[in-house]
């Protein structure tokens, strides 16, 4: 083990861990304001990477303007799905998980119709920074006399990172700041008190399925910059990692996501390099079980045991 | 109408029963005489297997009120533990697919603490062992599991005997339900499906119940998944473990009704027709087709084909199993 790959892991571990962190905000909007699970979730961040992607190889439009314009479009598009699937929801006995088949069953068609046009290859995306890489900071005699060990950073991850803490802090404002968002976290604690109080909460959900989609398609764009290949088979291992953030920060808590996501994005950098490939595929879903068996509140979240 | 609703109680049992038993013993004639009217032998099998899934998972999901949404661990399990013996230890079949139903209890007795979450935990963590067995088959050593080829049964696999095995395994999977449906223990998980402290409260044992129908539930998954692989004699890690084996088994019941016995019955005969149909007219499309099923069954029909006619007709309720 030494200090290169160590110190590449920590600089991985921010990077991964702040995508981390925004899939699970976005989770998290839904599981707390609307107790939906989304299974689709990773099908809509892939959805965002062949957005960028469609923009980049049509009219070579930069990712980094594609950004906001996937957001306005994923917005609306989150909007109107709300109203063709969630309302019925809540009318069955147990809406979360009717609602995790639920969003299997949209899962299924978005791969399918993904597969369909892009076809099940995954698909290189050819854009790149300049410089390419960053070099951060060298090491004198990381591999033995005389040789140096360089920390290279892709540009592409630092603009992603960058990027990924603005939306954060933005976020992080919106929820305490604003009204909207004040109304949704009071949804969240409870959604009777708020309709008593005159807030409408169809348009309220509607706008957090909105607002959820819109961070999944920015975060698909993010993740297209920082791994530049996009598998239209990938969205289950993304949701994945997702519940394992969302259930570690506790279901529906807005900081508990953030510090779960980069607390995983850690864990998993670092057991990439410290583990057998096959066995640190394997650490996540250990973490998720752990927790949920030892503390399934999560670490910032209240009881939920049957 | 009336004079139905003028039959007493025992006698609506009766017709209920008699119902009951003329559709098991009609599709156990009919599945049985297959291979020597040189029928479809690959349709129906699959047709029982899901059956025999469909109603292994109600007893968890229907009578219990858990989804797990990992159930195709115990299938995969069930796959790999009969492979294993048959090929490696040259066991027979009739001794390894029973040794795969005991794998499958001792699995649900080791996933036993996960039966104390509530709603989408019990099923996010489900998957997430789901996943974590499929990666250990993927991490154990290659001369016992074939790795990431999986293994093949050559000569040993038997379609006929694995067929007959298979209507043998849906038989027993029925009238287990129907045992419960009726039985002191079906009552109790009932009511802990409905309220568990209240059950706790009248003197129901609620750890005990519900391991017994999480034992159940994972010893029809496993015994699945061991005759799959004698009937069919390939197995891989990908497809054993596969989710949508899950989720098949679980739009079929649901498209039934969960927690009525004839529900998953009714469910699997009529969906596994139409994937038929599907797969056979777009290849494409098919995963897509069944996303759409799934999604319009959650928002239209969530208590399943015989549920909705339950609700909709509460006369026939009476003779419905």
């Amino acid at each position: 083990m030494n200090e290169v790959l160590l110190l590449n892991a920590a600089i991985g571990g921010i990077v991964f861990g702040a995508v981390y962190a925004l899939i699970g905000c976005s989770l998290n909007v839904l599981a707390g304001v609307l107790r939906v699970i989304n299974f689709a979730h990773g099908e809509f961040i892939i959805a965002g990477s062949f957005f960028a992607y469609v923009l980049f190889t049509a009219f070579a439009l930069n990712p980094l303007y594609a950004l906001p314009l996937c957001a306005v479009v994923f917005y609306f598009a989150g909007r109107v799905l709300y109203y063709l699937l969630v309302p019925r929801l809540a009318k069955s006995d147990e809406p979360e998980t009717s609602s995790f088949l639920l969003m299997f069953g949209v899962s299924l068609m978005m791969v399918s119709v993904m597969t369909w046009i892009f076809e099940a290859d995954i698909r290189p995306f050819n854009f790149s920074f300049e410089p390419i890489n960053v070099t951060f900071f060298t090491i004198q005699d990381a591999y033995g006399e005389g040789r140096h060990g360089r920390i290279l950073v892709p540009t592409a991850r630092l603009v992603a990172l960058g990027i990924n803490a603005i939306i954060i802090m933005g976020l992080t404002w919106f929820f305490y700041r604003t009204l909207p968002g004040k109304a949704l976290r009071a949804a969240t604690m409870d959604r009777e008190a708020v309709q008593i109080v005159g807030i409408n909460i169809h348009k309220l959900s509607s706008i957090a399925f909105g607002l959820a989609t819109a961070l999944a398609g920015v975060t698909g764009v993010l993740l297209a910059v920082v791994v530049p290949s996009i598998d239209p088979n990938g969205g289950p291992d993304i949701v994945l990692i997702g519940f394992i953030v969302i259930v570690l920060g506790g279901l529906g808590h807005p900081v508990g996501a953030l510090v779960a996501g980069i607390l995983f994005g850690f864990v998993e950098q670092f057991s990439n390099v410290m583990l057998q490939q096959a066995a640190a595929q394997m650490v996540g879903f250990i973490i998720l079980v752990a927790v949920i068996l030892v503390r399934p509140s999560g670490l910032f979240g209240k009881a939920v045991t049957k | 109408m009336s004079n139905l609703a003028l039959l007493d109680e025992t006698k609506a049992a009766r017709i209920r029963d008699a119902l009951w038993c003329t559709l098991v013993a009609a599709l156990v004639v009919w599945f049985a005489a297959i291979p020597a009217l040189d029928g479809n032998l690959s349709l129906y099998f699959s047709l029982m297997l899901w059956i025999t899934m469909a109603t292994g998972l109600n007893i968890i999901a229907g009578f219990t009120g858990y989804m797990p949404f990992g159930y195709v661990a115990f299938y995969g399990l069930g796959t790999y533990t009969t492979a294993i013996l048959v090929v490696n230890l040259n066991v027979s079949p009739y001794v390894a697919i029973p040794a795969a139903g005991v794998v499958g209890i001792l699995t649900a007795i080791l996933f036993a603490p996960t039966l104390r979450l509530g709603g989408i935990y019990f099923a996010i963590v489900s998957l997430s062992l789901s996943i974590i067995l499929q990666r250990l088959v993927g991490l154990a050593p290659d001369e016992w599991t074939g790795g990431s080829h999986g293994l093949y049964l050559g000569q040993k696999t038997d379609r006929i005997e694995g067929y007959f095995t298979m209507v043998l395994v849906m038989v027993a999977a029925l009238l287990t339900v129907t045992w419960l449906a009726r039985s002191r223990l079906g009552k109790a998980l009932k009511a802990i499906r409905d309220d568990a402290e209240a059950a706790d409260a009248m003197g129901v044992n609620v750890n005990l119940s519900r391991l017994y129908a999480w034992m159940l539930s994972g010893l029809f998954g496993a015994l699945c998944g061991g005759v799959q692989a004698w009937f069919t004699g390939a197995l891989d890690p990908i497809t054993a473990f596969d989710i949508l084996v899950t989720a098949k088994t679980v739009i079929y019941a649901m498209a039934g009704g969960l927690g009525t016995v004839t529900g998953p019955v009714v469910g699997t005969v009529i969906l596994v027709w139409v994937d038929e149909l599907i797969w056979r007219q777009f290849p494409i499309l098919n995963n897509f087709l069944l996303g759409l099923i799934i999604a319009l069954l959650i928002l239209f029909m969530p208590r399943g084909i015989i549920g909705t006619l339950m609700q909709r007709y509460p006369r026939i309720r009476r003779f419905i199993m």
